[in-house]
């Protein structure tokens, strides 16, 4: 993993939480990147999430046995795959910093297909991947996973919407 | 151009094969509950017809490029009207009719 801010071939973006907050209209409890990398705008992007005891959902799930829900890891590879694109926005815009990306953000189209492989706990930290599809208007499939060190979390592809400057969902 | 009747025996029988086989990836990738047979060639995808709606035309789009190594950009929107129409783009772009199994 690459702390600079611009990667070698100069092309390759690292997004810290704050970066993040100015891309995604996403707040705490729902935030769910704590840092994305190696972020290709517009293509791919690496992305953490740093999960701890004290996350608000492990109060009930369960109050035994703390377990991150699996359609929140969904959730996290949805976000990350926002910042991917929203970082493209910022970059065609590259000398305003009127753009508003979270405006942009849509929201999750489809889970065309997903598999959990193992339980995310406390103390784990998840690697996201996200890689991007091409884009059909609006819409636009990505391939998406998760890991924690080398063992896979989830794997699977999803489709997610851009709003329209003129609102909307996304759908046509 | 002339053709024998063998060739447009062969050439139909290449289409008929396509249009089914478009089909049953329409039905397996979007999960239709119809089945394939039941599609017709000319029948309306959206609104009435096969009531598809725009995330459905995403999952053709890939469902196209997986199988039939065929892209369908935001261009050609007009694809989208019938299996026909589907598969006239599909033989326009690969400039041939694809040889494929006719059942799966």
């Amino acid at each position: 993993m690459s702390d600079d801010l611009i990667g070698a071939d100069g092309r390759k973006l690292t997004f810290d939480a704050n970066q993040i907050r100015d891309l995604l209209p996403h707040r705490w409890p729902m935030l769910f990147v704590d840092r994305a990398y190696d972020v290709i705008p517009g293509k791919s992007g690496y992305g953490i999430k740093n999960v701890t005891v004290s996350e608000p959902y492990f109060a009930g799930h369960y109050p035994d046995q703390s377990i991150m829900p699996g359609v929140l890891i969904v959730e996290a590879m949805a976000q990350l795959t926002a910042v991917v694109y929203a970082s493209a926005w910022k970059e065609e815009v590259a000398d305003s910093d009127e753009v508003d990306t979270a405006g942009r953000v849509g929201y999750l189209g489809a889970i065309r297909q997903m598999k959990f492989n193992r339980l995310v706990v406390p103390g784990d930290q998840l690697i996201l991947k996200a890689e991007l599809g091409k884009a059909f208007g609006t819409l636009t499939p990505v391939t998406v996973q998760a890991s924690v060190g080398n063992e896979l979390v989830a794997k699977g592809s999803l489709t997610v919407t851009e709003r329209g400057s003129g609102g909307g969902n996304g759908l046509q | 151009m002339s053709q024998s009747y063998d060739e447009l025996l062969d050439q139909a029988q290449a289409r008929a094969s396509l249009n089914l086989r478009v089909k049953v990836l329409l039905v397996d990738s979007l999960g239709l509950e119809i089945q394939a047979e039941l599609i017709g060639d000319d029948q309306p995808l959206f609104g009435r017809g096969l009531e598809l709606d725009s995330l459905d035309t995403l999952e053709i789009v890939v469902m196209f490029e997986e199988h039939l190594s065929v892209t369908i950009s935001d261009d050609d929107r007009a694809a989208f009207g019938s299996v026909n129409k589907l598969v006239d783009f599909v033989v326009a772009a690969l400039g041939e009719i694809p040889r494929v199994e006719a059942l799966a």
